[in-house]
């Protein structure tokens, strides 16, 4: 066993053991995986956080502190310079590991932001990486690094090379990072959710970046992400991962043609996509993943498993389905060869209403009603009630520059610059955009958290529209109680000193509605409704999971049997199968109490999925407006594209054609002359630099706005839907 | 960079002017005229009518009294920058001459506490943090506990009680031994507070030493944790210079930062030690004036020790721009 593997393989992990010893007791975060990497390839390593992906991926190069980590068992074959190394046993001997990093194998992280050295140039620091390694005198090191600036797409490399960090965005950081991580030309990169903490559109750059490097420099990427969309375009072959063990590992086609693991349906059937049935619930997995002490015997995907059987208490074998397809389910155990029908039975039906479905939201969500929302209902419930709850007019929110001693005004942000919108009561409005693009603003005025700079807002209780643009914060008080709020980060907006009952239970306080024992009365209704126990209570905001932190936010926010929700990016902090359910708790509750909801996110297919009509918004304007399935399959503004085109689809071979959007959002506070966008957009014209493009209906259509000038004469490419599919999943099923 | 620098300038300038106008506020709040007080002190004295004439003569012309304020606000000024710092009632003589010696060895012990705190601190700190949990770590943690724990004057009186008791010394206090006193400024005067310096370095710097440890402990922790020293580590850099050409920069700017703070303390805090120890410090001479109502002593003293303060700070802004591109760029 001890034996080197053989020399196509990059990489080659064997039964790598890790546990992390505590007061406790030792939790062991790795379990027994093996995984290779071969030449060329690009592997990608998928799972919920928590899941021991970076334990795995940084043993390969020794990066996890020890002690507190143990390596048990296991080896890490790496094919360096000087022929296949193990290097665990490196270990001990940090000179040889030195030589290793950097040279043979580099690795880029997560947060951009913080993995660039704040005082040091990046020239400084990619330099540093060549006179590590080589001889080389300092003249070639620079040019060197030049050339690899040039390579990862930065904008003149030269006057990159004397700048610091705080002035480059988070998509260049990472680009830079890439350029220092690449220098040396090592022969493997180990990316951990690099791209985890950027925006859609600087996400799609960077995929596309390390796709295009991996064939210039001929070398191997083993990628960790959570998102299986974004190694649906991008990897060669898939690793499952969960609860430090190895799920299922095959080719992309097979893993989302034919996921034979419970485990991969269900991370597969969470994702809303932009195939997906608007308004309809997610095939989300059940629970959450428990803490790593708490783990079943057995398969640890047991408690959260539909197919769980009884066997499954007794670990599972890795039953090879196909020569490049393995699974760690019972569900193959006798099947060997072939999971042919067994594993088309095996799978939950996607779609529809079937009984598993229902199943598998036993615990977390509560039971779906047989009527599950559909367009078609949503257009019949739109006709009956075709009044606005929400009209917004020409409504500007500016922000002063503020600088120096004096605090003296050196510039404006115009956060929303002259918008006009309006939900209609029971209608879900998305409002969709890059981070920075004046979404949250738009958000903080409807509720008037931020006083209007300009503009009228009209809100109805329950009866007429009536302005509320300057009313004193004391009537706003009584609106109020018709508006409830959900905010991005489920933690920094609960008071951590509060007890849930007191969370939930202050808004009734504070408009009156109830005292004494009718308070916990209606916070355990509320919490039950969410989904949660009553009997929580007396616990305190950290005692909760993300996910649950939301649906307390959430009880909160509907605490007062508001009309109206403004969802701030609910779901962009939360784990794929948390995400679902959280999604899926707001379609029922909308539906429940006829809820109209503002739903911001930057994340379009998430927006497609829970909105009646979308609006796209950019440097402080809306672009489009529209139906939320039109949009998306037929986008009339090249934003809307750019943003569709970005969303890593699910599903393998079918990446989006269209150009990416280029570059970095300009600077709010000094947006492009003309229309705003021009700077990035492909189709930009003269007149574009010059003139603005006003917000006009499209062509025929009605109810689409656009403004873009050539909005008529563009034929812009939107996702296609493919017939009535319901699942991501399910859609490869039609070959 | 040329606009930070000027603004730094221009803060320090405006803080000088407003303490030297409380300082003056102060000086002149004391019902009765100062000259009518310095002749009837002299009187007293029974000095020579005709000098008390021209003495009071001479400081009526010198503080413009009996001007505008405006006017006796920028004589007063005036002489001060150029070294007369007014007069004690209390001691009967030119501040200046009481300050003399007592202000350019608090300036220079305070230097050299400043040094002292640095040099013993930041590596015991960034090693501390280095070797976690180690038995180096653990027992400077629980050594930089104690110090910041125990007051300077305490260390003082134990340092008296253990060199009477156990060394049998007559003369432990003071900055000179005993023939070097009142002698002239000599090679071997010079040696001779050397040898006595120290100790009153180690006493006065304990505390500050100890809590600057604690804080370079933490913040080297905190910076080894974060994601660019990961990067650096992947660059197959050796543990030195992640130490110290990625991590010490960041770790060491809230200590350079806090160096215009700790000036007053170790002036406040030596000045007690200077008390047990009886040290020809300024700090016994401002608590004397303070108690005694001498007002010129007291703001000469102050304003001196703020115009100290103030370019400390203002050199520790430069070293921190210096250091951190963020807060060249920022203006
Ligand atoms: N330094 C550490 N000390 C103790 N436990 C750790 C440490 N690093 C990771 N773990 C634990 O190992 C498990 C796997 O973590 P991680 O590899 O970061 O997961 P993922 O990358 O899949 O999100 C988690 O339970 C985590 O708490
Ligand atoms: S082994 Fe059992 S519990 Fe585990 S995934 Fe397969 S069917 Fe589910
Ligand atoms: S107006 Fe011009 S720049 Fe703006 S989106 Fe349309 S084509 Fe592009
Ligand atoms: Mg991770």
């Amino acid at each position: 066993m001890n034996s080197p593997p053989d020399t196509d393989k990059v990489l080659d992990i064997r039964n790598l053991q890790v546990s992390f010893s505590s007061i406790a007791g030792a939790t062991r975060a790795v379990n027994g995986v093996s995984l290779n990497v071969r030449s060329g390839e690009i592997v990608g390593l998928v799972g919920e956080s928590g899941c021991g992906k970076s334990v795995t991926i940084r043993s390969i190069v020794g990066l996890v502190p020890s002690p507190p980590a143990l390596f048990e068992d296991g080896e890490i074959w790496l094919r360096t310079r000087r022929g296949m190394t193990e290097t665990l046993s490196l270990y001990k001997n940090m000179k040889a590991l030195r030589q290793i990093r950097g040279r043979d194998v580099s690795m880029i992280f997560q947060e951009p932001m913080r993995s660039v050295h704040p005082m040091m140039t990046i020239g400084q620091q990619i330099t540093e990486g060549i006179l590590e390694h080589e001889v080389v005198d300092p003249a070639e090191a620079y040019d060197r690094t030049v050339e690899m600036l040039d390579l990862v797409g930065l904008p003149n490399p030269p006057a990159q090379m004397n700048r610091y960090a705080h002035e480059l965005s988070g998509g260049m950081r990472q680009r830079a990072l890439i350029a220092l991580a690449l220098v040396c030309h090592p022969q493997l990169l180990l990316a951990d959710e690099p791209t985890t903490a950027l925006d859609v559109t600087i996400q799609a750059q960077i995929l596309e970046l390390i796709k295009d490097l991996r064939e210039r420099m001929s070398m191997s990427v083993l990628l960790i992400t959570h998102n299986m969309g974004v190694v649906a375009n991008l990897a060669d072959r898939i690793s499952v991962m969960y609860l430090g063990r190895i799920m299922e590992t095959g080719t992309v086609e097979e893993i989302f043609k034919e996921p034979a693991h419970p485990y991969t349906q269900g991370l597969l059937a969470s994702m809303p996509s932009l195939f997906s049935q608007p308004k309809t619930h997610l095939q989300s997995l059940r629970g959450v993943v428990p803490e790593l002490a708490m783990a079943p015997k057995g398969c640890v995907f047991a408690d959260r498993c539909p197919h769980v059987m009884p066997i499954c208490d007794e670990t599972p074998p890795v039953v090879e389905l196909r020569a490049d397809h393995s699974a760690a389910c019972w569900l193959y155990d006798d099947v060997e060869a072939s999971p042919g029908p067994d594993a088309a039975t095996a799978q939950p039906s996607l779609g529809g209403d079937s009984t598993l479905g229902d199943a598998s939201q036993r615990v977390e969500v509560i039971p779906l009603t047989k009527t599950e929302p559909t367009a078609h209902a949503d257009q019949e419930k739109l006709a009956d009630s075709d009044t606005d709850q929400l009209q917004i007019e020409n409504v500007a929110l500016h922000y002063p520059i503020l600088r120096g001693l004096l605090r003296r005004q050196v510039g404006t942000v115009r956060a929303v610059d002259g918008v006009d919108l309006s939900i209609r009561r029971g209608e879900t409005l998305g409002l969709v955009g890059e981070s920075g693009c004046g979404k949250t603003s738009v958000g903080r005025l409807v509720t008037r958290l931020v006083e209007p700079s300009a503009g009228r807002i009209r809100f109805g209780a329950d009866g007429r529209l009536e302005e509320i643009t300057h009313i004193p914060q004391k009537e706003m008080k009584g609106v109020r109680r018709s508006m409830g709020m959900v905010f991005q980060d489920p933690l920094s907006s609960l008071n951590a000193r509060m007890n849930i009952r007191n969370i939930v239970g202050e808004p009734l306080m504070l408009h009156g509605m109830a005292k004494g024992s009718a308070v916990d009365e209606r916070v355990g209704e509320l919490l039950e409704m969410v989904g949660l126990r009553a009997a929580h209570q007396s616990r305190f905001p950290h005692a909760f999971s993300g996910g649950q932190r939301q649906r307390i936010a959430i009880a909160r926010a509907l605490a007062t049997e508001p009309s109206f929700l403004v969802a701030d990016e609910p779901v962009s902090a939360l784990d794929v199968s948390v995400q679902a359910q959280i999604l899926n708790l707001l379609l029922t509750l909308q539906q429940q109490l006829n809820l109209s909801m503002l739903f911001i996110a930057h994340d379009i297919a998430v927006v497609r999925h829970v909105s009646d009509r979308i609006a796209v918004m950019y440097l402080g304007k809306i672009v489009e407006l529209g139906n939320a399935r039109e949009i998306c399959v037929r986008p009339v503004h090249p934003y809307t594209e750019a943003l569709l085109a970005s969303i890593p689809l699910p599903m393998p071979g079918l990446a989006t054609l269209q150009e990416m959007p280029k570059g970095d959002l300009p600077d709010p506070a000094n947006p492009p002359k003309g229309c705003r966008f021009h700077t990035r957009c492909p189709y930009s014209q003269p007149i574009c630099e010059q003139e603005e493009p006003p917000l006009l209906p499209f062509a025929d259509a009605v109810d689409h706005f656009g403004a873009c000038h050539f909005q008529d004469e563009l034929h812009l490419q939107g996702v296609e839907e493919i017939g009535e599919i319901h699942g991501p999943a399910a859609a490869g099923g039609e070959e | 960079m040329k606009t930070y620098i000027l603004q730094r300038f221009i803060q320090m300038i405006i803080v000088m002017v407003v303490v030297m106008l409380v300082s003056f506020i102060i000086v002149e709040l004391p019902p009765g005229d100062f000259l009518t007080t310095l002749r009837e002190q002299l009187t007293e004295q029974n000095v020579d009518p005709k000098v008390i004439d021209s003495t009071v003569e001479m400081y009526r012309a010198r503080y413009g009294l009996g001007e505008n304020w405006f006017f006796r606000f920028g004589k007063w000024a005036w002489s001060l920058m150029k070294g007369d710092m007014g007069y004690s009632m209390q001691h009967n003589r030119p501040a200046s001459e009481l300050m003399g010696e007592r202000l350019s060895l608090t300036i220079w012990i305070s230097i050299a506490t400043l040094v002292f705190m640095f040099v013993i601190a930041v590596p015991i700190g960034m090693l501390s943090a280095i070797k976690q949990y180690s038995a180096w770590d653990h027992s400077f943690t629980f050594l930089a506990l104690l110090g910041v724990s125990v007051p300077s004057f305490i260390t003082a009186l134990v340092f008296l009680l253990l060199s009477v008791t156990l060394l049998g010394a007559t003369t432990v206090a003071g900055l000179f031994s005993p023939e070097y006193v009142t002698a002239e400024w000599s090679w071997a005067k010079f040696v001779d507070m050397l040898k006595h310096v120290w100790i009153i370095l180690f006493i006065v710097g304990l505390g500050d030493t100890a809590s600057t440890i604690r804080v370079m402990r933490a913040r080297m922790l905190d910076t080894l944790g974060e994601p660019y020293i990961d990067t650096a580590r992947m660059k197959g850099l050796s543990g030195a210079k992640i130490y110290f050409r990625h991590a010490l920069r960041v770790a060491i700017n809230p200590i350079i930062s806090s160096i215009g703070l700790r000036f007053p303390q170790i002036i406040s805090g030596s000045t007690i030690v200077a008390i047990v120890l009886t040290l020809p410090l300024i700090g016994p001479l401002l608590l004397d004036a303070l108690l005694g109502e001498d007002v010129y002593l007291a703001c000469s003293i102050l304003v001196v020790l703020t115009l100290a303060l103030v370019i400390g700070n203002f050199l520790a802004d430069l070293a921190l721009a210096w250091l951190d591109p963020r807060i060249r760029f920022e203006s």
